[in-house]
């Protein structure tokens, strides 16, 4: 069956909710909004930290902080701090970024903040008549609908049969992770620059202490030379805790073993002191496309087609800033739609307005100022190599911050003074540089690739770390019989993918970087071969793009099966 | 039979048993902050009627007794291709045990009228008494088959097997009748697009809403309230209670590689006398 409707939206993402409350607020006239969602609820599969600048959150709801919208907590305390495996040092405020600063900031779980923008949403559509708003979870696109030289609508999964039913819409909106999105970019080929990923791996605790509105972010210990990340810890109401650790995926280890780093995190003696005698609630893991500004497309709209959020790739890993600047992504669309429905026509022309008011807005300006944050930690190889090694050996040794970086400093003054000038780059860019050059995270892996040594934490207190198997369990996924979402293309390309890597005495990286205990090698037939534990699958795609020979491709499954992130 | 079948199916809305929402600390349930879905073994219940509505043509009718809120219950049975819902909700039915529920349902059956199949879930996850089918099967003098696990309808004629100790019973009965089914009789579908989507049409017009899902009460179906809610209910309970935390102490067994670990664990499991010999040898 076809369905119409003025406005397709794929995905209740942050960005498409805050598109339909904006496009809500706008229509003085008849429109009709549907919003697609893979989840079984809306919020079911969104994770992210988060430590938000509410600047767009006040926007649809001024009064955020004194409300009932779901606020964890407003940060009071951030820090900066660099771990070693037995001591950790916060950064002196004199000293601190200023992005890292976080007071004021909304402490949310995006989970339960969409599951709020969507009961809004439906109150505010029902006050005014003929504007429709439909939300559709449990139900995924599973394909774009291309027509002409744009986009017609989305395929939407029904019993398995994705031919069955149609979406058809004047505008498609894509906020999703790139499920279906990807299929849009790829064919009109807007993306030159491929789009860098990091994972994040995220466990909600229950303490016995309250840490509301405190925020950690921390850098060193357990990530392993090398490695850009770092660890993240945010104080919630009700004594829960978030902690996170988010690692980039262009690292040459196949093994990042993205749950068993937050599990070290964990180990850490601070970390330790927090969690004692408290309670794992939930487990989850999602990918963050942090390549910024010269990863978006060249082009954001195209004949009946849009891209907002991480479809489109907003987030401002130099900020933090991600959910901010997807909602307002979805701000500033919806007024271009209302304008596109006004006068009838929703063709390149009309809707690209929105690249160009997204650009020259704040979003834009924020991207563009971090336009070159990622590359120089591919550029200055020696700023995660031996500088920032140097201090974590400092702080851990019982100097200050500041101390161990004038040490690392001045025991390598020319190479401090390269690194002043990767600073000025990341903080604040001149005009006239070339433009950063990405390659895609899984041509960065080396399977000979040879783990730096690392000292440990001393044991952990009992209950507070757990093996891949037992922290899966904490997401909740739920799956029924025909599951098969993840495409293998090929099994021999696996087969040689694994003996590859077997001979280099590593797992392969869909194993080796799994989030969830999906990918697996089993013994068969004499032969090792690659087999999926899909029941495990939390869908973050982290497979799909460390997969070498490029033979995964993870679909949106279908009748809401997948984790329960609610309250992550 | 150019009409096709008259289908009624009985659904009950139930506490979600994912959710510890609505629990109290002595463990009774406050069905009002409770999370609430649909019994899952009615939702076999549906899937039986979809499919003989579909063989056979036809209308189905969901009908469901509780508060007004459960009406969710029956526009989710809509969802999934009901025709009809009729909700039976009255004060007058607050505490009613299976006797007096059955009473109930008999009457609003009867007020329906016409019936040729009745499909109930065997039991549902909250009372667990699997009694209110069959005392509607008995009430209205209907044939019945209880733990359904096939059947064939050939004109009136009902060809279908039951679930028993042991195996299957092939039964033959005439219609107008009433079925409870197996979990084990239908793989469920799920809903699709198309028919959320014509339920939210429809759900736009409360009028055509109301023609089609409505709440119905004692009044309406004639029921004698002497015989229903607390007065009409001759049960009693005595006595609840919690079941314990199950205590225990747990081993963990360290070897060399897992085999050898296995081979620990047998061995304790038969030092204990758990009957393990018989595996090891």
């Amino acid at each position: 069956m076809t369905i119409e409707y003025d406005v397709a939206l794929v995905g209740a993402s942050p960005s498409n909710l805050t598109l339909a409350h904006r496009l809500v607020d706008l229509a003085d006239r008849p429109i009709r909004i549907a919003i697609l969602e893979k989840a079984r609820e809306i919020g079911g599969h969104l994770l992210s930290g988060a430590v938000s600048n509410p600047r767009v959150i006040s926007k649809l709801f001024p009064d955020w902080d004194h409300s009932d919208f779901p606020l964890e907590g407003v940060c009071r305390e951030s820090f900066l701090t660099v771990a070693s495996h037995r001591r950790w040092e916060s950064v002196d405020r004199l000293f601190m970024p200023p992005y890292f600063k976080k007071e004021g900031y909304a402490i949310i779980n995006i989970s339960d903040m969409a599951a709020y923008m969507a009961k809004k949403l439906a109150e505010k559509a029902a006050a005014k008549p003929g504007v429709v708003v439909d939300m559709f979870p449990g139900f995924p696109a599973r394909g774009v609908v291309f027509e002409g030289e744009g986009v017609a609508g989305v395929k939407v999964d029904d019993t398995g049969k994705p031919e069955d039913d149609i979406l058809r819409a004047k505008v498609t909106v894509f906020g999703d992770k790139g499920f279906v999105s990807r299929d849009l970019i790829k064919k009109f080929n807007l993306r030159k620059n491929p789009q860098l990923y990091s994972v994040g791996v995220k466990e909600v605790w229950e303490t016995p202490k309250s840490y509301q509105g405190k925020v950690w972010h921390t850098l060193g210990y357990p990530l392993m030379t090398g490695h850009l990340g770092g660890g993240f810890i945010y104080g919630c109401k009700d004594n829960r805790l978030i902690i996170g650790m988010v690692m980039a995926l262009d690292y040459a280890n196949p093994n990042i073993r993205p749950p068993q780093v937050l599990q070290e995190f964990k180990r850490h003696p601070n970390v330790q002191d927090m969690i004692r005698g408290g309670k794992l609630l939930k487990y989850g893991a999602a990918i963050l496309p942090e390549g910024g500004y010269y990863s978006l497309p060249e082009k954001f709209a195209v004949d009946g087609a849009m891209l907002v959020g991480d479809a489109l790739g907003t987030l401002d890993l130099k900020r933090f800033s991600g959910v901010d600047k997807a909602m307002e992504s979805g701000y500033v669309a919806a007024e271009v739609i209302w304008e596109a429905y006004t006068r009838g026509r929703f063709n390149a022309e009309t809707l690209g307005v929105y690249q160009r008011r997204l650009m020259e807005g704040w979003v834009g300006r924020e991207l563009a100022d971090s336009r070159y944050y990622r590359e120089v930690f591919n550029d200055y190889p020696e700023l995660l190599d031996s500088f920032i090694p140097r201090i974590i050996e400092g702080v851990n040794s019982g100097k200050s911050v500041w101390y161990a970086a004038m040490q690392a400093g001045l025991a390598d003054i020319g190479g401090a003074f390269r690194l002043l000038g990767a600073r000025k780059k990341m903080e604040n860019p001149s005009d006239g540089m070339p433009p950063a050059k990405h390659t895609e995270d899984r041509l960065h892996i080396d399977p000979a690739f040879k783990a730096p040594p690392r000292d440990m934490p001393p044991d952990p207190a009992p209950n507070t770390v757990y093996s891949t198997a037992d922290v899966v369990f904490y997401a909740h996924t739920h799956y029924e019989e025909g599951n098969r979402h993840i495409d293998e293309f090929d099994a021999k390309v696996c087969d040689k993918c694994i003996a590859q890597y077997d001979a280099a005495g590593k797992d392969t990286p869909c194993v080796g970087d799994c989030t969830a205990e999906v990918h697996q090698t089993l013994e068969k037939g004499g032969k090792r071969r690659h087999a999926m534990a899909l029941e495990n699958c939390v869908q973050c795609t982290t497979c799909e793009i460390v997969c070498p020979p490029v033979n995964l491709r993870v679909n949106a499954a279908f009748h809401g099966f997948g984790p329960n992130f609610m309250g992550l | 039979m150019s009409d096709g079948l008259k289908i009624v199916v009985l659904i009950k809305q139930v506490p979600d048993t994912s959710s510890a929402a609505g629990v109290n600390p002595d463990g009774t349930v406050d069905r009002a902050r409770a999370k609430k879905m649909m019994n899952p073994f009615d939702k076999f219940a549906l899937q039986k009627a979809l499919e003989s509505r579909r063989d056979h043509g036809g209308e189905i009718v969901a009908i469901s007794m509780g508060p007004p809120p459960a009406i969710e219950v029956l526009n989710e049975a809509l969802e999934y291709g009901a025709d009809k819902g009729y909700l039976l909700s009255d004060r007058r039915l607050a505490a009613s045990d299976t006797l007096a529920t059955a009473y109930a349902l008999f009457k609003t059956i009867e007020w329906i009228g016409g019936v040729d199949l009745v499909f109930t879930g065997l039991q549902t996850t909250d009372g667990d008494t699997a009694q209110t089918g069959p005392q509607i099967a008995e009430r209205m003098g209907l044939a019945q088959v209880t733990y359904t696990e096939t059947m064939k309808i050939t004109g009136r004629t009902i060809r279908a097997s039951r679930i028993i100790d042991g195996g299957l019973q092939h039964v033959e009965l005439q219609m107008p009748a009433l079925i409870t089914v197996a979990n084990s009789a239908s793989k469920l579908e799920y809903k699709t697009f198309a028919n959320v989507y014509k339920f939210k049409e429809l759900a736009r017009d409360p009028k055509a809403l109301e023609g089609r899902v409505r709440a119905i009460d004692l009044d309406v179906i004639g029921a004698n309230a002497a015989r229903v809610g607390l007065v009409g209910s001759p049960t009693v309970v005595g006595k609840t209670w919690k079941l314990g935390e199950k205590g225990g102490t747990c081993k963990i067994f360290k070897g060399d590689a897992p085999a050898h670990e296995a081979q620990l664990l047998a061995g304790a499991l038969a030092a204990d006398g758990q009957g393990m010999e018989e595996l090891l040898k």
